[in-house]
């Protein structure tokens, strides 16, 4: 029972941070059709940033520090968008896989000049940094925060994209664009905005997991890897697809682990590539045009 | 726009085709003459430039002949360079035997990969491609009684006369096998199946309607660019005398598509024409104290893809020369008109 | 007069909507047979069932008396199925003769070809079938260089250059002017009267269809409401008000 609890916890909260950090990178496929390489480097800066803001472990300190480290890496996806991106929406993925990586060598340099290329860490505020005995099992009470963080997360994107007009432009950008400009909707706008909140989930996935998980150089490509993984899986474009996979790596990572230790990482790639031989499309894929 | 991107036309005349001749045979001579005459330490990375060059050509067939965004082809690479590493650390394998299977067994594993991954459509193809490499990367780590993992394989893999502290014997054995099978890659592209090739990348369901079967194609495509990966990371060995797990991950996939784009992948040796930039380019930086060498990657490959897609070949062509001779030209007349005429 | 391409009861579901719903078709080999029928009547689903883009839920299909129903694209194409499309789907980046030619390797089954030149061979019937459908001399022009009429005209070469039996037309004249669209349908009938093709296609445009159909089918919702020589549906009354009707508010 213990492990179990502890297995399940485990399962929970890294799907938890797995989730907002591919939510981000779906929503921009599949409102804009724009594969962005570079999502990991948001993920990256975020958890850097925080790193930065959040010097000590005082409790208000940390929430302000996760908010404005989202913030910034928001209004930093906003820029890039602006200038550089609008470039390459109507571009073959070759294009924009390669553009888009070149945006993460350049930011992971970037990166490096500021920070270092030493891991860095940040403590949890002290209300939440600490074990929970649940049964027989003790686990860090911050994971909870991020199982917490993801659920949040979940909810207010499902309000977001079916109750708010925001929401449903998002989504019929995807279906019919002309439609939705000539309707009146600055689609320029919207885009920006769009690419802003994917840089945001990713920032903040970035920042909320910073207390446990080390940032380093290098962690731009690894979670990379991980959220095309976990969007692939669940559809590219598709949110609940994105719960979905988060769930299915996220269990394959936990079995994994407990099995074979040394063998953990092949599961996820070889869950990625049982569901894609399976269904081509991912389990929710949104087809491409 | 850069101007409409267009393949170089096949049916071209009799003189045409031997101007064509021209530049790659002047290339070669100059590699051979190159290997003579520079300093050691750049004989060594000419080596890694041909073996990288012909990782790059035989990963256009599928990117720029083919239309299928590969970032797994280092799987390939690496799979040659192990079964060289593997031969010899296991059973003492001859190296001419190894180097003989090497592109067998990276064409078999191109099947295998194929067979699943070409059963989705670009996007999904890339990123499964990429889990692939990714794949073989971790099981080549985790799997360290046999590989030896993250300490890679290191030792007189290879024979006498090709290492040795001159690296001249060495380069030019890499060179000669490289360039065969350059012009076996060359030929794959002109020949009915490059020609179907490149139709079914400009538009896969016309071909279908044509009564091709694109699966199947793609397929022998694709094991066709796993057999020249495979070699290449065979020759690798040759030039670096090791074999580390990092030849397999999906960095090194990457490499080689850097390195197609910068070239440029509408024209045959193109991402040849990047290998050589990006190598020498990337030493250059690091050597230099410069550092940043990712920044400096990152702003070429930003550049490039967006103002010049067509790689460095494309700006080196005929079309772009006359083009810009004739804007000079254009520039120099009004220079020389009264002012009036203005 | 043999039947080249014959459907029984043909039908296509989705979910609840049927969108092609029992219909019969004969097309007797040399003849050139047209489908009319207002949008949304099922003329472009018959006709991806025809091609094999999908697969009929219900019905039998039968070209040169073998069945094709629920076989692949490609192997429909390799049983004499050629087809030009609605939206002019060309290869861009080749040129009109590589285009051509690529059709060719593809008709001699030389796709998995690596060691010949055989695609340079075919050259001199490459520029032969281009100057048959008008584009004498544009054999070098890039394909997305060519006019939107050129274009089509390359495309139905490409459908030429595979030698078919039956040449399926999906709405050649869609998005053209009239000049334009009475070049392909003088184009198409003399094609059909030189090789001996059969010629399906569906047209929305009225006059072309009467000018150079033998026997046309009509369809509406999905069914057929009438089938046979020209002269006799357009003097069908139910033709007349189901779809002449509609043109003539359109105001045609």
């Amino acid at each position: 029972m213990d492990s179990l609890i502890l297995d399940a916890v485990s399962v929970l909260s890294t799907a938890g941070w797995l989730f907002i950090v591919s939510a981000g990178l779906t929503l921009v496929f599949g409102a804009m059709r724009l594969i962005n390489v570079a999502h990991g480097s948001f993920y990256m800066l975020g958890g850097f940033l925080m790193t930065s803001l959040a010097a000590s472990s005082a409790g208000i300190r940390f929430w302000w520090a996760l908010a404005l480290a989202t913030l910034v890496v928001a209004v930093l996806g906003a820029l890039l968008e602006v200038t550089i991106l609008r470039r390459i929406y109507q571009k073959d993925h070759l294009v924009q896989l390669v553009a888009t990586f070149a945006m993460m060598l350049i930011i992971a340099d970037v990166a490096k000049t500021i920070w270092g290329s030493r891991a860095r860490t940040v403590d949890a505020p002290a209300a939440v940094d600490g074990t929970l005995t649940v049964g027989g099992a003790s686990f860090p009470t911050y994971r909870l925060v991020i199982i917490a963080a993801a659920v949040l997360v979940a909810v207010a994107l499902w309000v977001m994209l079916t109750k708010t007009a925001l929401g449903w432009r998002t989504r019929a950008a995807v279906e019919d664009p002309e439609l939705l400009s000539s309707s009146g909707t600055n689609l320029t706008l919207l885009r920006t905005g769009t690419f802003a909140l994917g840089a945001a989930l990713a920032a903040f996935a970035g920042a909320v997991v910073s207390p446990q998980l080390a940032v380093a150089p290098g962690s731009d490509t690894s979670i990379i890897v991980a959220a095309f993984i976990v969007t692939v899986i669940g559809g590219l474009g598709s949110i609940p697809g994105a719960a979905i996979g988060a769930l299915v790596i996220g269990l394959a990572q936990t079995i994994g682990t407990s099995v074979a230790p040394s063998w953990a990482a092949t599961s996820i790639y070889l869950a990625m590539i049982l569901v894609l031989a399976v269904r081509p499309s991912g389990l929710l894929g949104v087809a491409e045009r | 726009m850069t101007g409409s991107v267009r393949d170089v036309d096949l049916a071209t005349p009799r003189r045409r085709r031997v101007a064509n001749l021209v530049g790659p045979v002047a290339l070669l001579v100059a590699m051979v003459v190159a290997g003579g005459v520079l300093p050691a330490t750049d004989v060594f990375t000419l080596r890694l430039v041909v073996v990288y060059a012909l990782f790059a050509l035989a990963t256009n067939l599928l990117i720029g002949y083919g239309g299928l965004v590969s970032f797994g082809q280092a799987a390939f690479f690496g799979a040659g360079a192990y079964t060289i590493a593997l031969g010899w650390l296991h059973w003492e394998t001859s190296f001419w035997l190894t180097l003989v299977l090497a592109p067998f067994i990276g064409g078999l594993l191109a099947l295998v990969v194929g067979a699943i991954a070409l059963r989705t459509r670009r996007l999904y193809f890339a990123l499964l491609t990429l889990a692939f490499s990714q794949l073989f990367y971790v099981v080549a780590n985790a799997g360290y009684e046999f590989t030896k993992g993250a300490d890679g394989v290191f030792g007189a893999i290879v024979p006498e006369f090709l290492r040795g502290r001159n690296p001249g014997n060495g380069y030019l054995f890499i060179l000669a096998v490289a360039s065969l099978a350059a012009l076996a890659l060359w030929k794959v592209t002109a020949s009915p199946f490059g020609l179907v090739l490149r139709a079914t990348r400009e538009n896969r369901e016309r071909m279908e309607a044509l009564g091709v079967n694109v699966y199947a194609h793609q397929l022998m495509t694709f094991v066709i660019s796993g057999f020249f990966c495979a070699l290449a990371g065979a020759l690798y060995v040759v030039a670096a005398g090791s074999a580390t797990v990092e030849l397999l991950d999906w960095g090194q996939s990457g490499h080689a598509v850097y390195m197609t784009v910068i070239g440029g992948m509408y024209v045959f040796l193109g991402p040849a024409l990047g290998a050589l930039a990006y190598t020498f380019g990337v030493d250059y930086v690091t050597q230099s104290g410069l550092g940043h060498w990712q920044l400096f990657l990152g702003l070429a490959l930003l550049g490039m893809v967006i103002f010049r897609p067509d790689g460095l070949a494309g700006l080196l062509s005929p079309a772009t020369w006359s083009g810009w001779v004739a804007k000079l030209r254009g520039r120099a007349d009004r220079g020389s008109e009264p002012e009036g005429r203005r | 007069m043999t039947t080249l391409l014959a459907a029984r009861g043909l039908t296509r579901r989705f979910g609840a909507f049927t969108a092609v719903d029992g219909v019969d078709l004969s097309v007797t080999e040399g003849s050139i047979h047209s489908i009319i029928g207002p949008n949304g009547a099922g003329k472009t689903t018959l006709f991806r069932l025809l091609t094999g883009l999908l697969r009929p839920t219900a019905g039998t299909l039968e070209l040169a008396g073998v069945s094709i129903a629920g076989k692949r694209v490609h192997q429909i194409a390799q049983r004499g199925l050629a087809q030009s499309f609605q939206r002019t789907t060309i290869f861009p980046r080749l040129t009109a003769r590589e285009s051509v030619q690529a059709a060719i390797v593809a008709r001699e089954h030389r796709s998995f070809d690596v060691l010949s030149w055989f695609h340079r061979g075919a050259t001199a019937e490459a520029d032969e079938l281009l100057a048959k459908v008008g584009l004498d001399g544009l054999g070098d022009h890039g394909s997305q260089d060519l006019s939107h009429g050129d274009q089509r005209a390359l495309d139905v070469a490409l459908a030429l250059a595979v030698k078919p039996r039956l040449l399926l037309l999906d709405e050649p004249t869609a998005g053209m002017s009239d000049s334009e669209s009475r070049k392909i349908i003088d184009l198409i009938g003399l094609l059909a009267r030189d090789e001996g093709l059969t010629v399906l296609f569906s047209e929305h445009d009225m006059d072309m269809v009467f000018g150079i159909s033998e026997t046309i089918t009509v369809l509406h919702q999905g069914r057929v409401i009438a089938d046979g020589p020209a002269e006799q549906v357009r003097a069908d009354d139910e033709v007349m008000s189901v779809y002449l009707g509609e043109v003539v508010e359109g105001g045609r």
